[in-house]
């Protein structure tokens, strides 16, 4: 199910392109073959919009959700049924009780990311002039004259917006879990569901189909073709999208940029946000509370915006790395900081704190503590920690556009600027092949961590 | 250790080995320590006994460094360690203590071996002794053929036995206990009680232990401090603790007691022992060891010191007729409830016949048995 969060919002943006723009896309392609008038959707449109974002960004929803359902100890459903509640009644007055207060965090905080969200309104919206506040700030910047003042007007507007909704999301997270984290080792109860199970595992097919399997295939589709058509026709395949692809210097220089802004912000991320998470979670700082919001801080700002307000702080800075990699590197860690100190500070409480405190006990100095006992058990968090800043670097879309220049290009814009610009086939082409870099990132991502995490076990 | 004291009848007491004094710990404005003070001896193993939550475990982190205090003095062989006078807080590391943790805190990272020779390690000691002590200490805990395990192999209770040879292979000055036996079975808890025992004898290492668990206690220390609400109740040796309790709390808390509160009557005392009578007019002989009478008095009565018989017993002190309640039947005894004036009175007899619900009996205590307690 946690499948279509590997695949990028653009990603899937260009594939429902491909498939639902009103005139070429596939699926009104095959309607109007059919016999159909017109068109049968319109993916270029506030509601086709919606869908996309949903299907490939909305998933953020399902791994909050999850681990909502997962933590909730089966005994308080048992307990209802034992008493003689009936399965609806338990479900009713037991179970959803439990999981609302998760449920509503989960909505308010994917509410506020999609208001921050950039990538699918960009690719679906701007043909049909439909904007949405990330788009708008984007087009006022990148038109001639730029309209600074107004987007900056808009950003501190969708900022403020943002701040308040994740403040929201903060408060009802903390105040309303009554699901609780006992030590107890339980085993999360799976439900017979009887019959409705093949129902439910139709939608479950369902979204895999039209979120990972129909996007996917729509654009190995077209990355093969001449012309982008519904119906294959002999002479229409065409392995020349690949070959131009990785000729151009742009795509190839794209490439090259991006895999080592990804290295660089993997590398320094980790050690800077270890360090942070340490602090934070493991010393007896006095700040450290305050020190958390800080960190935590840029999640409540869209990327867009806080691009542009580097843009124009570089700009106006003496220091001349605007148009550079470095200006990249800066804002990434900026932007990944909440997920990587996240990531590592998970790992990090799970490790007894008595495993430290005995080694200080032994006479062990702090660096020799960190060095032999510490950084050791957090191995596997740092290793997760590296390969999700990296694979969340290279598909970094919305602070990207602004900032990076002419020398200093990297893929993820680059796809945009093919699309608006180039074929779609070739921009097909430059998508799936990001999305190969990621997949082989991912499968070490999955084996290094398994071999690290089984080792203490061996 | 400081053993060569002039043994001179003017100055009998040894060098304290540890000293704290005025021990105070807040968290924010909740205070988890108020005023503790208390020495250790030499070779003494002191136990902090108390319910969760009475400040033991935040005392026994303050002497080991890994909680600061906000004021106090803690002093190992005369040396400072902390001192909110002198703005003096040695870090952990360089107290030159040890400690054996409640989780154990086992390294999963490393073998049983790897876990022991830590200490040792830090200290840069040399492999030959590394190998040589990290033996020694394993073989005093029975898990020499366990060296080169993980520790994720390991039981509860091997654990707990490594944790122990780590604590102290490194010859430290001091070993801290913070309730190394609370997570293995009870069985297990019983064996491991006299091993530590015989362990901290055999070293002689001055120990400071924490424990929940009144039976462990009991057996293992020198001398208990009895802790509440961040405040040390009582301090003596475990006989002292146990049969002359100086409040109602400890009374309760180390083994189970009636407390009976009455009027003083001075004119029904007899040479050493003093009456009370209860408002249901029972008359109670008690003993006041040395503590303040006053006109209302609460004494204390353990359940296993009330006898209970069908036939009136010969004397005429504390021997009262009651009315048996319910009987619960626990194994080793049998734990009667007997309807005594306006209250109930509760007794542990070992291996009694069968009594009927309802049956009159008499009681009886030792007068000796009945303790004054602090008001």
């Amino acid at each position: 199910m946690a499948v279509p969060y590997y695949l990028t919002p653009l990603l899937g943006a260009l594939a429902w392109s491909l498939l639902g723009s009103p005139e070429s896309g596939f699926i009104n392609q095959i309607w109007r073959a059919l016999g159909g008038h017109d068109h049968l959707i319109d993916i270029n449109t506030g509601y086709g919009i919606a869908w996309v974002m949903a299907l490939f960004e909305g998933s953020v929803a399902f791994v909050m959700i999850a681990a909502v359902m997962k933590s909730m100890d089966p005994s308080l459903e048992e307990a209802s049924q034992v008493i003689g509640a009936s399965r609806l009644r338990t479900m009713l007055r037991i179970t959803l009780p439990l999981v609302v207060p998760g449920v509503l965090g989960a909505a308010i905080f994917v509410f506020a990311e999609m208001l921050g969200s950039f990538a699918v309104a960009l690719v679906l919206g701007l043909p049909n002039r439909y904007y949405v506040v990330t788009t708008a700030i984007y087009q006022l910047v990148q038109q001639y004259p730029p309209k600074i003042q107004t987007a900056a007007a808009m950003g501190v507007s969708l900022f403020a917006v943002m701040f308040v909704m994740l403040f929201l999301y903060r408060r009802i997270v903390m105040a309303g879990s009554y699901v609780t984290i006992t030590g107890k080792a339980f085993r999360p109860r799976v439900a017979d569901v009887g019959p409705l199970r093949y129902v439910l595992l139709g939608v479950c097919v369902f979204y895999v189909f039209v979120a990972v399997a129909l996007p996917l295939a729509t654009l190995l589709y077209a990355s093969v073709q001449k012309i982008a058509v519904a119906f294959p026709t002999a002479g229409n395949w065409t392995l020349d999208n690949f070959r131009t692809a990785m000729s151009m210097n742009a795509v190839r220089s794209a490439l090259g940029n991006s895999l080592l802004l990804g290295f660089g912000t993997a590398t320094i991320g980790v050690v800077l946000m270890g360090l942070l998470a340490w602090l934070i979670y493991r010393s007896r700082l006095p700040a450290s509370g305050v020190m958390e919001y800080v960190v935590m801080f840029p999640q409540a700002v869209p990327r867009l915006v806080f691009a542009f307000g580097m843009m124009w702080a570089w700009v106006v800075f003496p220091i001349p790395i605007y148009g550079t990699l470095w200006l990249l590197l800066i804002a990434y860690i900026t932007v990944f900081l909440p997920l990587g100190v996240r990531t590592i500070a998970g790992v990090m409480l799970q490790i007894d704190k008595s495993l430290e405190e005995c080694a200080q006990m032994c006479g062990a100095s702090w660096a020799f503590r960190v060095r032999t006992v510490t950084v050791p058990l957090l191995v596997p968090g740092l290793v997760a920690a590296w390969l999700l800043l990296f694979i969340a670097s290279v598909r970094e879309l919305g602070a990207s556009i602004l900032l990076m220049g002419p020398h200093s290009k990297v893929i993820t814009p680059s796809i945009v600027e093919s699309w608006f610009g180039t074929s779609s086939e070739l921009t097909a082409t430059l998508a799936l092949i990001q999305t190969l870099v990621v997949a082989i990132a991912m499968i070490v991502l999955v084996a290094v961590t398994r071999r690290v995490g089984a080792q203490p076990v061996d | 250790m400081q053993v060569s004291q002039p043994m001179g009848p003017a100055s009998s007491a040894p060098t304290p080995h540890i000293e704290v004094h005025g021990l105070e710990l807040y968290y924010g404005s909740v205070p988890a320590v108020r005023g503790v003070s208390f020495n250790v001896l030499p070779g003494e193993q002191l136990t902090l006994l108390g319910p969760s939550g009475c400040g033991k475990s935040t005392t026994l982190r303050a002497i080991a460094g890994l909680e600061k205090p906000t004021s106090g003095e803690i002093r190992i062989d005369g040396v400072p360690m902390y001192s909110s006078a002198h703005q003096i807080n040695i870090p952990a590391e360089k107290r030159r203590l040890s400690m054996v943790f409640q989780s154990y805190a086992i390294w999963p990272h490393m073998t049983v071996f790897d876990n022991v020779a830590y200490g040792l390690r830090v200290r840069r000691a040399g492999a030959p002794e590394i190998k040589e002590k990290v033996g020694h200490a394993l073989s005093l805990v029975q898990m020499s053929e366990f060296a080169g395990r993980r520790a994720s192999q390991l039981s509860g209770g091997q654990q707990q036995r490594v944790a122990l040879a780590r604590a102290f292979v490194f010859s430290p000055s001091v070993l801290l206990f913070d309730e190394p036996l609370s997570n293995l079975d009870a069985k297990l808890r019983a064996d491991m009680r006299i091993e530590l025992r015989d362990l901290q004898h055999r070293l002689g290492i001055t120990s400071v232990y924490v424990t929940h668990d009144l039976e462990e206690a009991l057996a293992m220390s020198d001398r208990i401090a009895v802790m509440r609400d961040g405040v040390i109740e009582q301090t003596g040796t475990p006989d002292e603790i146990y049969r002359l309790p100086r409040s109602a709390f400890v009374a309760d808390f180390v083994g189970s007691a009636n407390l009976i509160r009455g009027r003083l009557r001075t004119d029904l005392a007899v040479n050493d022992l003093i009456a009370l009578e209860t408002s249901a007019g029972h008359v109670v002989y008690c003993m006041a060891y040395g503590r303040p009478v006053g006109a209302e008095l609460v004494v204390s009565v353990r359940t296993v010191h009330l006898t209970i018989s069908s036939d009136r017993p010969a004397g005429t002190q504390n021997v009262w007729s009651a009315r048996i309640g319910k009987t619960v039947f626990q194994g080793d005894f049998t734990q009667v409830h007997v309807g005594w004036g306006d209250q109930h009175l509760i007794a542990r007899c070992a291996a009694m016949e069968p009594i009927a619900v309802g049956q009159e009996v008499y009681i009886t205590v030792d007068p000796k048995r009945v303790v004054l307690l602090d008001a």
